[in-house]
């Protein structure tokens, strides 16, 4: 490839997209006459199969060397085009793109002033075209396996249709269980399906599948490596019981000096549980976990002459002396699937959730209308002789959710139909109660869910328009201050209890993920995907895919779906078993490398380390390019000083040349 | 307080160990005020070391500018330490440059001389005009005196005579030493910046008036380049012909590109030993720049650079908080 460069332009009308602003004829004109320019032509659609035809045959006939595609963003396209120079026999790195859409004809009205830019824009391109090297596109093996972060419906999902496809998964669950949120629903919308029953088969599944390895009560320590060689460092938290002893019959929980003390997370604090416990009762593994920080043992170093716990144990699986365990492994791919936070009602003070004990979040109703909650499933307030079973319902939605005033811009898609749902649940406990809805909109765009929607309405709940302003007591009654805004008259409703529909949140340690697999967020703090419609499953990290609610608000058909989606994309990766590995990386300059290691703190992918090197005679220490882990950013490029690394394609000596032709020295 | 023979004791024992190349320290010059450097390398030759108000020269430059010989074949590379004496200002550029790993702690020994000020050799010719002869001077009770060739002895107040750095100076005693020759000083100085304040409040035409006017002058002989502590690129950026960042011509334009180029790549880690401006021929203010962008730094990022060997380098960190109501 030491001939002279025989450079060929092809300006892309796409459709009118471009044409409409953009003089064609004048633009491809213009680039034949440019230096070392052989071949300029022009098409309706480049991208489509007679326009890189047109690219093949010229390359065969006219021997051209570098391609210049004018058209779109090469975002949209380089990899369609880098494609059809391969197919001709060129390298497909000699393939420049001079974007004339967004870039110009969509931004510009002036035909006269967007046609002389794309002159410049196409200048600028042939200029670069001319000094571009070929590059080599290097493979990796992908190590068969996935690690999936998160034990809920999400992970859970797609843990199983890894493992099904067989393939070694490792799932790594924070809490003693897997099940996540969904274990905690009673039912689910619109099909009244118990949440639990078709839930619990593939939590056992998970846990005896033979392609799966489970680690609950587990924390992803790091990651390290890149696509296809991933180094996982796993904490195995002390559960200060021996997993192969315990047997769960919970008489130690029985036993435990602080049984029904202390608020069961599970049952979010509706219940109590003991200092050893099981979060619930189908829990999976159904082994009993010692809470380190609420164990009287553990935290005091006594419980009364000896842990009644342990001496109670018919199988004597406790061990106080247990230390957390490091597990490393090797993966090809990783799933999140982390989940989400419900909304903190306190932060909405006007409701008065932190004040009054008949304010409930609306999981906190679940819990309450479960059959196997605290309660087993009746909708009683208060305790002993003050319980009461409340008549007059009314649930606040959009608690947290569609509210610029915490922070939370956006739809959390979930809570208008699980209100619906529990707003029939009570109807269905208490045939007498009032209940009402207070909303903004009522959203119901899912499958079944309009019909389910109207179902409710007609069993007698009545759906007010109207965010309440604020709540207070006053006797034994809880005061709705709310504008009906439909017939503009404000009401003061007097009710018993109070459901606030709250919203979904990131979760409040997505920090760590964020460091551990260095993921980007969305304005809404969730989890960016690669692409909001074409890649929705990916991140920008390859090997890492994103399934449930890390991603964004979403029910269970939806989570499901997209757990298979992430499965489908991770074993697209192991099944293939090699990686292509990003060849317009960073290379550093050994002999002008500074050693000052800005490059190493500055990588974003912990592509470049300092090695030693032999600079006539002097050990000095230089920075190095790990060439698959290397993303091809160039933000190593911007940081250092003695310009000592450059990205191929985009060296200093190739984009400044391109930048003359601009009007920039 | 300063005590020679204490420092010529340490040098001759310094330099006296196996482990040490040689010892880099100031002498009495042959040109009026002038102190010069000194490299040290057996012990009979410590004798002619010296620290005075007149020790101005930021000898950490050394550390880096030092030319690495090829290394016959056959032969070990010389690793063993060289010492190095340091006033406040000079152990942060050692410190700034063990933050970016321009040297090791290993190869450097540091000796530090807390120092209460040194002096600007334009004011003192302006009180005693320019001498010829080797002259000295001494700090002596809040005073600066100098003994003159002709036997006689004039002192001035320090304010009147001291370096414009040393009247701000925050750090005059060494961040970091592995000996100290004499008790530390008290801290005088404070620094807010008046300065930089007085010309950040002209307008952008007037500062670019005022700064093409002075790069208007530059010779561009690279004398703050090379003298100073932070600039030791093996293979400096702005000399390299493809691609040509900055041509030869001298002319405003391109030495405005020197400068500016210069001043970003100081932002962060210019540590205000003022050593570009002493030794600038044609008198260009370059700590206006560089105070400039060392008071948006430690405002903006609550950094200063040349503190703690163990900080992250700024250009080189990130936190999520970090301001950046800059960038468009």
């Amino acid at each position: 490839m030491n001939n002279k460069p025989r450079i060929g332009v092809y300006v892309c009308h796409c459709g009118i997209n471009i044409a409409k602003t953009v003089e064609i004829d004048p633009v491809t004109e213009y680039a034949s006459q440019l230096p070392n320019v052989k071949v300029a032509r022009n098409y309706s659609y480049m991208c489509s199969d007679p326009g890189q035809l047109l690219i093949r045959e010229d390359i065969e006939k006219e021997g051209l060397n570098r391609i210049v595609v004018a058209s779109c963003s090469p975002r949209m396209h380089e990899l369609t085009f880098r494609k059809t120079l391969a197919e001709a026999g060129l390298n497909p790195y000699f393939l420049e793109m001079a974007n004339i859409r967004e870039q110009c004809s969509w931004v510009h009205e002036d035909v006269e002033e967007a046609t002389a830019k794309a002159r410049k824009l196409v200048a600028s391109s042939v200029a670069k075209a001319r000094l571009l090297e070929p590059l080599e596109e290097k493979e990796v093996d992908v190590e068969p396996a996935t690690l999936v972060i998160g034990g809920g419906i999400a992970g859970i999902q797609a843990a199983l249709d890894i493992a099904n496809a067989g393939f070694k998964v490792y799932m790594v669950e924070k809490t003693p269980s897997v099940g996540g949120t969904m274990a905690q629903l009673d039912k689910t919308f619109p099909t009244l399906d118990c949440s639990a029953c078709i839930l619990t088969p593939k939590m056992v599944d998970v846990a005896s599948h033979p392609n799966i390895e489970l680690m609950t009560y587990s924390q992803v320590e790091e990651i390290t490596g890149y696509v296809g060689n991933f180094e996982v460092k796993v904490r195995k938290k002390a559960r200060y019981i021996d997993m192969e002893k315990c047997t769960g019959c919970g008489i130690c929980a029985e036993e435990c000096r602080l049984k029904n003390r202390i608020p069961s997370e599970f049952d979010v604090g509706v219940g109590k549980r003991s200092a050893v416990y099981l979060p619930f009762p189908q829990a999976v593994p159904a082994k009993y976990t010692v809470d380190p920080e609420r164990c009287l043992f553990l935290t005091r170093g006594k419980c009364g002459e000896s842990p009644k716990c342990a001496d109670a144990c018919p199988s004597q699986a406790f061990d106080f002396e247990q230390a957390d365990e490091m597990v490393e492994f090797k993966v090809g791919a990783v799933i999140v699937a982390t989940g989400f936070d419900v909304f903190d009602a306190s932060r909405k003070p006007e409701y008065g959730y932190a004040d009054y004990d008949n304010v409930l979040t609306a999981l906190e109703m679940e819990r309450l209308v479960s059959a196997s909650g605290p309660t087993g499933g009746k909708i009683v307030l208060g305790k002993g002789d003050e319980a009461y079973t409340p008549k007059d319902i009314a649930f606040i939605k959009c608690v947290g959710s569609r509210d610029e005033s915490v922070g939370n811009e956006y739809c959390s898609r979930g809570c208008c139909m699980y209100t619906a749902k529990l707003a029939h649940l009570v109807h269905e406990k208490i045939p007498d109660a009032n209940v009402r809805i207070y909303y903004m909109d009522v959203r119901a765009f899912g499958k079944g869910f309009e019909e389910f929607y109207d179902r409710v309405r007609r069993e007698g709940v009545r759906y007010i328009r109207g965010n309440p302003s604020e709540i207070f007591k006053r006797g034994d009654k809880l005061v709705i201050k709310v504008e009906d805004t439909l017939t503009a008259k404000a009401l003061e409703d007097e009710v018993d209890l109070v459901v606030l529909a709250v919203g979904l949140e990131p979760r409040k340690d997505v920090r760590e993920i964020i460091d551990l697999l260095r993921l980007s967020q969305s304005g809404d703090r969730f989890f960016l995907e690669a692409h909001p419609k074409l890649a929705p499953v990916d991140t920008a990290t390859d090997g890492v895919y994103l399934a449930g609610c890390a991603q964004g608000p979403k029910d269970i058909p939806d989570t499901v779906a997209q757990a298979k989606g992430a499965a489908s994309s991770a074993l697209i990766l192991l099944s293939s078993g090699k990686v292509k590995v990003q060849a317009q990386i960073a290379i550093v300059n050994e002999a002008t490398c500074r050693s000052c290691g800005y490059c190493v703190e500055i990588c974003p992918y912990g592509a470049i380390e300092m090695v030693e090197a032999n600079r006539m005679g002097h050990i000095v220490s230089v920075a190095r390019v790990n060439e698959a882990l290397c993303k091809g950013c160039g933000a190593c490029v911007a940081g250092c000083f003695s310009g000592s690394i450059q990205q191929k394609s985009f060296k200093d000596a190739q984009i400044l040349p391109q930048l003359a032709v601009l009007g920039v020295k | 307080m300063v005590d020679l023979d204490k420092l010529r004791t340490v040098a001759k024992e310094t330099v006296s160990r196996d482990d040490v190349k040689y010892l880099i320290g100031w002498s009495q010059g042959t040109f009026g005020y002038r102190v010069s450097p000194h490299f040290v390398k057996t012990p009979q030759e410590v004798d002619s070391l010296t620290f005075s108000p007149l020790c101005s020269n930021n000898l950490a430059t050394y550390l880096t500018l030092t030319e690495k010989l090829p290394v016959p074949r056959g032969e070990e590379p010389d690793t063993r330490k060289v010492a190095l004496m340091v006033k406040g200002c000079d152990s942060r550029a050692v410190v700034q440059q063990l933050i970016e790993q321009g040297i090791t702690r290993e190869q450097v020994y540091i000796i530090g001389c807390p120092c209460q000020g040194v002096v600007d050799l334009q004011k003192v010719d302006e009180k005693l005009g320019e001498g010829v002869e080797p002259a000295q001077a001494s700090w002596e009770n809040g005073q600066i005196s100098f003994q003159l060739p002709d036997g006689k002895t004039e002192a001035f107040p320090r304010e009147d005579v001291l370096a414009d750095k040393c009247i701000t100076c925050r750090y005059p005693n060494p961040v970091l030493s592995d000996i100290l020759l004499w008790d530390e000083v008290e801290v005088w100085g404070s620094d807010d910046y008046e300065d930089v304040k007085e010309l950040d409040s002209k307008s952008p035409e007037e500062k670019w008036a005022f700064w093409q006017d002075k790069f208007s002058s530059c010779i561009r002989c690279y004398s703050c380049r090379n003298v100073c502590p932070m600039c030791y690129c093996e293979d400096c950026i702005l000399d390299r012909l493809n691609p040509t960042w900055m041509f030869r011509s001298n002319n405003v334009v391109e030495n405005t590109a020197f400068q500016v180029a210069r001043a970003f790549h100081l932002a962060g880690r210019c540590i205000e030993c003022g050593e570009c401006e002493r030794v600038c021929p044609v008198d260009i203010p370059l700590m206006k720049i560089n105070r400039k962008l060392y008071k948006e730094v430690r405002e903006k990022y609550e950094f200063e650079p040349g503190l703690d060997p163990e900080s992250k380098p700024l250009q080189a960190s990130y936190r999520p908080d970090d301001e950046e109501d800059f960038i468009l």
